[in-house]
This record gives structure tokens, C-alpha cells and sequence, in this order.
């Protein structure tokens, strides 16, 4: 698997302002999670081909929906886990108790995330031992020790950063199956499997398409989301490694949106000013993607193509308009996959080291397939909970 | 605005090390000067390397982007200075500014019919928060820093369950142009800030309330001794600062239209950094609404400047902290003169 290091690439432009801000960067310098993916892979990869199979079909997919010539899978290895060693009749009880080391719901992202969990939990049977983070790491350290300590089946976490591996570890070696959940850690976690989207596909399609549309040369700007986030940093790190294998893409600048509109436009309105040449926006999100389209509409000018993550609220604003882009997701409702999984091993079924969800990708041409003009901007598009769902949780 | 020379009741200093300070004239109008010019200097020092490393720096549509940016940072650096000045600070402004956009948008749904009741709820909210954290400090002494940061918190909270994590909605469109209109070709939030400060300096330079608020930040006991309800001052600051946050939370709202759960969030840092660069004292009593209003054009463009050059967040957060430092390092050696009012009399309690 590849590794990244050090995202921040921010190159200064002034002389001037090399000596203080030089200083400032290295103090403010981004880190990442483990660069590896999820632990518990053995030694020999086992039923190698198959699983590699699979991993690279979401490339294929996202390639053929967002009309790419080429699109490359990282380099990864993906293997199958023999599971005998968990299978289990539940602890307690008729139904199976499973831990979620849930982020919290700080966000609508999180929101749908836990209500998906759920919502698969009752369809399953499933008991659910909850615990919100509240999107901090040393909140949920605390977390995972405590529902450890209940002495769950299976164990499913969202991490919030690399310093819960320590708890994951320990709680596995309690005898605990760990599923890492959107999201992933080192492989000295010991978590048996990690379900998530890969921020290098999304990072790299988003990359290929905008370079597509720019027939290979201009200027672009790389939005990303919160400094230090992998979610975003993962996910920026493969677009540069894509837009350096074309000379004649010239990245003329790098900025945070923070994910928030009000920030993306007042960084979209620095970029109408400073680089009226622009061709095209990688950005990682929907919503500071609504900033930057106010930001250009505002001045008058031409709104690049861009690309982000399909939220609700972006398709809304930009239906009807000429703004070209391309969008995916990395889902909320891929914690259902998650228990999926979890429950896979409780029943000793060999599931893949490393889970690699697929998700729908398209560009502005798919508009109204998309869009949900009767749901609220929070909605990540497509919804996979039913409408009842979406309507009790006031998405819809 | 800045030449507003506070008049009124001596609380002055009874400090031994002060007192020599300001018993000299031509040192204390040397000091006086040197707290005018230090911020200014500043702004020039930025303006010049603004203009030597980033070509079209002062081009109109940047300084559009510049005075955009001071409205938003100045309305709510106001409000911290009258807290400031009664030595006070306020952290929950970033947490005022997202409590009304997401009033906004979920009583109005995005109509402009409801908008003129969702702007008189958000206003009663925001008092409400001010009075809290006017009680907390005032009734219950509990330190400014902690009550107005456990207020930020617990906004926060209401907010999350309110809106079960995830607010939404549209701003009503008659709220954009406060956000996005402009007068004379000039942002309208910069004059929203201008008229905010012009008021601001009237008050405190020329009314006796003006004068209880530098006093009491002078010497709250003090002042209290001689028959001023000193609680109902602080208490009153701290209502105008979340009203004038509500108020940046409207021009935030008008801006981008729709809720932003992650707005805000820099607002404290920025507010606070913008009167202490001024020159406005974190021990209270002292500073004028002139100071900050160089303070924030100082920060704004120091900000407009980094983005233009490409620095990220981290950057401009490491900037702003360092550029805090040392307009409070200056501060300590001598940057900031005591108010006016306590040179003229020189006798105070302090």
C-alpha cells in the first residue's frame, strides 16, 4: 500500500514571508494517521486474487461513471481473515451485543452514520451497546475502555485518531473482534477487518476527472477540507500525486474550506481576485463547494468545474445553473456494512482485511437523478435508509 | 473615534510604579503616542509587504475582500472591547453567532415573512446568553474565562440537540444584502461595523455610562464605593457583546445563506486578537474603540494577505496567536497608556 507523507505542500510565494510563516508551518504541520490501513492482515494473503478482485472494482466502477479514460487503483493488498477463532454464540443472552464506539452526532454526517448502525441492528436482531465521542479521540479512549468492559461480542469503532489504537489493541486482546468503521488506524491495531471508503480512490477520480476536463493542462486549486484530518488529507494527498504526473497542470495553490461554506467562499473570493486564470477546483466537499459557486456567481465570473462530495444542499443550489462537476461520497450508511461485517465474524465467515465500500459517482450530467429537492441540505445523496427514515431522522 | 478622550470621575492609579508614569507629561504623551502609532506602524508594516510579496494586493476587488473581512471580525471585536474594558473576556461569541443563524433558518424555513420575528428571537437569545454570562461573572464571580466558556459550550450543546447534530436550512434571501450588498461600492457589513464603532466610541467617550465603564474596569471596588452599580455595568457588557454577536451571526447568515454548522469557530480568537493589537488592555479599564478599529484593519488585512499568499489555516491561526503575543508583550513594556481620564487626574486607586 502506498504511503503518504507530510500533506502540506503549502508552497509561500513571498520571499518575504518565507522566514516567519517557514517557521510557523513546521510548527503547524499536519499529521496523519498510520499510513497503513487496518491491521490483522496474516502473513500470506489469503485467496489473494479474489479479494484484489474486489478491491479494484470500485476503481473500475468510478472510472465508467464519471466517463474516465483511466483511473488507476493504488497499490493495495487486500486479503481474506480466517474468522474461526471469533465465531461465537452470543456472550449473553439470544441475540449478540455489539459494541459502537459511534463518533457522536456533531454533524449530519455522524447523524445518519449512527442511525444507519442502528437501523441494521434492529433489522438484524442485534443488541447495541452506544457510545458517542463526540468527535474526539481521548473521549473515546474513554469509550472503548468502557464498553470493553461490558464484555461485548463484537466491537464496531469509528476512529477519531491514531491515539485509540491503544484501546482498540486491548480490547482484541480481551477477546473482543474489533471492525475499524469510516475510517482506519495502523496495522498494530489489531481490529480484524476496517470498512470504509478509500480516500485515495475519491481523492484520485476526483483528480483524473478534473484533469480530464481541463484536456490536461491549466491551472488548478486543491480545496481540502480541515488540516490534519485524514479524511481530508488522505484524500489531497492522492489528488497531488495525480495532477504531478501531468506537466501541464500547474496547482497554483492549496487551502483549507474547513468544510464550511462561509470559509470556502471567503477562500473562493481570495482565488477570483488572485488567479483569474483558473481552470478548475479540486475541492473534497459539497458544502464548501456552495461557497465557492456563491463566490464566482457573486463576481461575475465563470464558475470552474469542481468536484466534492455529494451533499444535498450543493445539487439544490447548483440545478439549473451551467456548473460542471463531479461528486461522490463517503457515506454515512456504510456503518451498516460495518455490522455486517461484525456479524460475519461472530458467525466465523472469512471477511477481507480491508472492506472497501463502493459508492455511486457522477457528474453534473446526473443532476437530477441525484438531487432531493424535498429533503433537507444535510442529506448525503443517494440515501440508502428508507424514506420513513430519512423522515423520522427529519432529513426528508 | 480614537480621539475621544474619555472625561470624568478619578479612579486613576494609586500604583507606585504608574504613577511616575503618567506624572510626567511628555513621557505620558510619548506612551500616549506610542499606543497609537504601534498598531498603525503595524498596519503599514503588513500594508508594505502586502504590497511588495502579493501584486494586485491593492486592487478594489481585495480591498473589498479586506473590508468584508474587518465588518464580520469588527462587529463582534466591539463587543469583546466593552467586555475588555471591564475586565472581562467573552468566548461564547462564536457560539452567539451560530446560535442565530440556526434560529434564523429554522423559524423562517427560509421565508422573509417570518424574518423580522426570527431577528427579535435571536436578539432575545443572545441577550439571554449575555445575561448568563453577566451572572455568572457578576453574581456568582466565577472568572470570565471559565463562565463564558462553559456558556460556549453549553450553546453548543442546545444547538447539537436541537438540531440532532445536523442544522439546515436556508437563510431568508431579505437577509442577503446585509451580508453581500454594498454602499458606495463598499461592503455593507464594513459599514454595519463603522456605524457599530461610531456609536461605541459616543458612548464611552462622551456619556456618563462611558465613563462607569472605564471605571469600573479600572477599579471595580473602587468604583462601587462611590455609588456606581458596578455588577449592572459588566452585566451590561456582556449583553451588548452577544447582541453584537447576533448581530454577526445576521451579517454571516446573509452572506452564505444557509446554515453553517462549522461557522464561527474562529470569531473569539479573532475578536479578541483584534482589541489587544489595538492596544485594548486585558486587565480592563483601558483602551478606546479607535484602538480596536485599528486592530481589526490590521487583522484583516493581515489575514486577507496570508490567504492571498497561500497559507492555510494553520498559518493564519499561528500569525494571529504570535501577532496577540506581541502586542501583549508590548503591552507589558509600556505600549498601552492608562485612559485618559486617569493621566489627567493621575490620582487614582488602582
Amino acid at each position: 500500500m502506498k504511503t503518504y507523507t507530510g500533506a502540506s505542500r503549502r508552497r509561500l510565494r513571498a520571499p518575504l514571508a518565507l522566514g516567519v510563516a517557514a517557521v510557523l508551518l513546521s510548527a503547524c504541520g499536519t499529521e496523519q494517521e498510520g499510513s497503513s490501513a487496518a491491521g490483522g492482515a496474516a502473513e500470506d494473503c489469503a485467496n489473494a486474487d479474489e479479494a484484489q478482485a474486489e478491491y479494484e472494482t470500485a476503481w473500475t466502477e468510478a472510472a465508467e461513471q464519471l466517463g474516465l479514460d483511466k483511473l488507476e487503483p493504488t497499490d493495495e493488498r487486500v486479503c481474506e481473515v480466517d474468522t474461526s477463532e471469533w465465531a461465537a454464540e452470543p456472550k449473553s443472552g439470544d441475540s449478540y451485543r455489539i459494541a459502537f464506539a459511534a463518533q457522536g452526532p456533531t454533524n449530519s454526517w455522524a447523524l445518519t452514520n449512527e442511525e444507519a448502525f442502528k437501523y441494521r441492528a434492529d433489522e438484524l436482531g442485534v443488541e447495541v451497546l452506544y457510545a458517542a465521542a463526540n468527535g474526539d479521540a481521548t473521549v473515546q479512549v474513554d469509550n472503548i475502555q468502557q464498553l470493553a468492559s461490558q464484555d461485548p461480542d463484537a466491537m464496531v469503532v469509528v476512529p477519531m485518531g491514531e491515539g485509540i489504537t491503544g484501546q482498540v489493541r486491548a480490547a482484541t486482546e480481551q477477546g473482543i473482534p474489533v471492525i475499524l468503521c469510516a475510517g482506519r488506524l495502523g496495522e498494530d491495531s489489531g481490529a480484524v477487518s476496517t470498512v470504509t471508503r478509500q480516500y485515495e480512490l475519491l481523492g484520485t477520480m476526483y483528480a483524473e476527472w478534473l484533469v480530464q476536463q481541463l484536456g490536461g493542462k491549466g491551472q488548478v486549486a486543491v480545496l481540502s477540507g480541515l488540516a490534519g484530518v485524514p479524511t481530508a488529507e488522505y484524500q489531497k494527498a492522492a489528488a497531488l500525486e495525480v495532477f504531478e504526473s501531468y506537466p501541464d497542470i500547474e496547482v497554483v495553490t492549496e487551502q483549507y474550506t474547513e468544510w464550511s461554506p462561509t470559509v470556502a467562499k471567503t477562500v473562493a473570493a481570495n482565488l477570483v481576485t488572485q488567479y483569474p486564470d483558473l481552470a478548475g477546483i479540486w475541492s473534497d466537499s459539497g458544502y464548501g463547494d456552495l461557497g465557492v459557486v456563491q463566490a464566482y456567481q457573486e463576481a461575475g465570473k465563470p464558475v470552474p468545474p469542481m468536484t466534492g462530495d455529494a451533499i444535498n444542499a450543493f445539487l439544490k443550489a447548483v440545478q439549473g445553473t451551467d456548473v460542471k462537476f463531479a461528486l461522490s461520497s463517503f457515506p454515512p450508511e456504510q456503518s451498516m456494512d460495518c455490522l455486517d461485517t461484525a456479524m460475519s465474524v461472530l458467525e466465523g465467515e472469512p471477511v477481507l482485511d480491508k472492506v472497501y465500500i463502493n459508492s455511486p459517482s457522477f457528474t453534473h450530467e446526473q443532476i437530477d437523478e441525484y438531487v432531493r429537492p424535498e429533503c433537507t441540505d444535510n442529506l448525503f445523496v443517494p440515501a440508502l435508509l428508507p424514506d420513513e427514515e430519512l423522515a423520522r431522522l427529519e432529513l426528508c | 473615534m480614537s480621539g475621544v478622550a474619555p472625561t470624568g470621575p478619578a479612579t486613576g492609579s494609586a500604583d507606585p510604579q504608574l504613577a511616575p508614569a503618567v506624572s510626567t507629561p511628555s513621557i505620558g504623551l510619548l506612551q500616549r503616542a506610542v499606543t497609537v502609532l504601534a498598531p498603525l506602524a503595524g498596519l503599514g508594516v503588513v500594508l508594505l509587504l502586502a504590497a511588495v510579496t502579493t501584486p494586485g494586493f491593492y486592487s478594489s476587488d481585495v480591498l473589498r475582500l479586506v473590508l468584508f473581512q474587518a465588518g464580520l471580525i469588527g462587529v463582534t471585536a466591539v463587543g469583546q472591547t466593552l467586555v475588555l474594558l471591564v475586565g472581562g473576556i467573552d468566548l461564547s461569541i462564536g457560539a452567539v453567532v451560530g446560535l442565530t443563524t440556526v434560529i434564523v433558518a429554522g423559524y423562517t424555513g427560509g421565508s422573509d415573512d417570518r424574518l423580522l420575528t426570527a431577528v427579535l428571537l435571536a436578539l432575545g437569545a443572545g441577550a439571554l446568553v449575555g445575561a448568563l454570562n453577566g451572572v455568572l461573572v457578576v453574581r456568582r464571580q466565577v472568572p470570565a474565562f471559565v463562565a463564558t466558556f462553559a456558556t460556549f459550550v453549553l450553546v453548543q450543546g442546545v444547538i447539537t440537540a436541537w438540531t440532532r447534530g445536523a442544522p439546515s436550512g436556508n437563510i431568508p434571501g431579505g437577509l442577503s444584502p446585509l451580508g453581500t450588498g454594498r454602499f458606495l461600492g463598499l461592503p455593507l457589513p464594513a459599514w454595519v461595523f463603522l456605524a457599530v464603532a461610531v456609536i461605541a466610541a459616543v458612548v464611552l467617550g462622551r456619556t456618563g455610562l462611558g465613563r462607569r465603564v472605564y471605571a469600573t474596569g479600572a477599579n471595580a471596588r473602587a468604583t462601587a464605593l462611590s455609588g456606581v452599580r458596578t455588577g449592572w455595568i459588566i452585566a451590561g457588557c456582556y449583553v451588548a457583546c452577544a447582541l453584537l454577536a447576533v448581530l454577526a451571526g445576521l451579517i454571516n447568515a446573509g452572506y452564505i445563506g444557509y446554515v453553517d454548522a462549522r461557522l464561527s469557530r474562529s470569531l473569539d480568537l479573532n475578536s479578541v486578537a483584534a482589541a489587544v493589537i489595538g492596544g485594548i488592555a486585558l486587565t480592563g479599564g483601558r483602551g478606546r474603540i479607535g484602538q480596536t478599529v485599528v486592530g481589526v484593519a490590521l487583522l484583516a488585512v493581515l489575514l486577507t494577505w496570508l490567504r492571498q499568499l497561500g497559507a492555510g489555516p494553520g498559518v493564519q491561526l499561528a500569525v494571529s496567536g504570535s501577532v496577540i503575543l506581541l502586542a501583549v508583550w508590548l503591552q507589558k513594556n509600556g505600549w498601552t497608556v492608562r485612559s485618559p481620564r486617569r493621566k489627567k487626574h493621575g490620582d487614582g486607586v488602582r
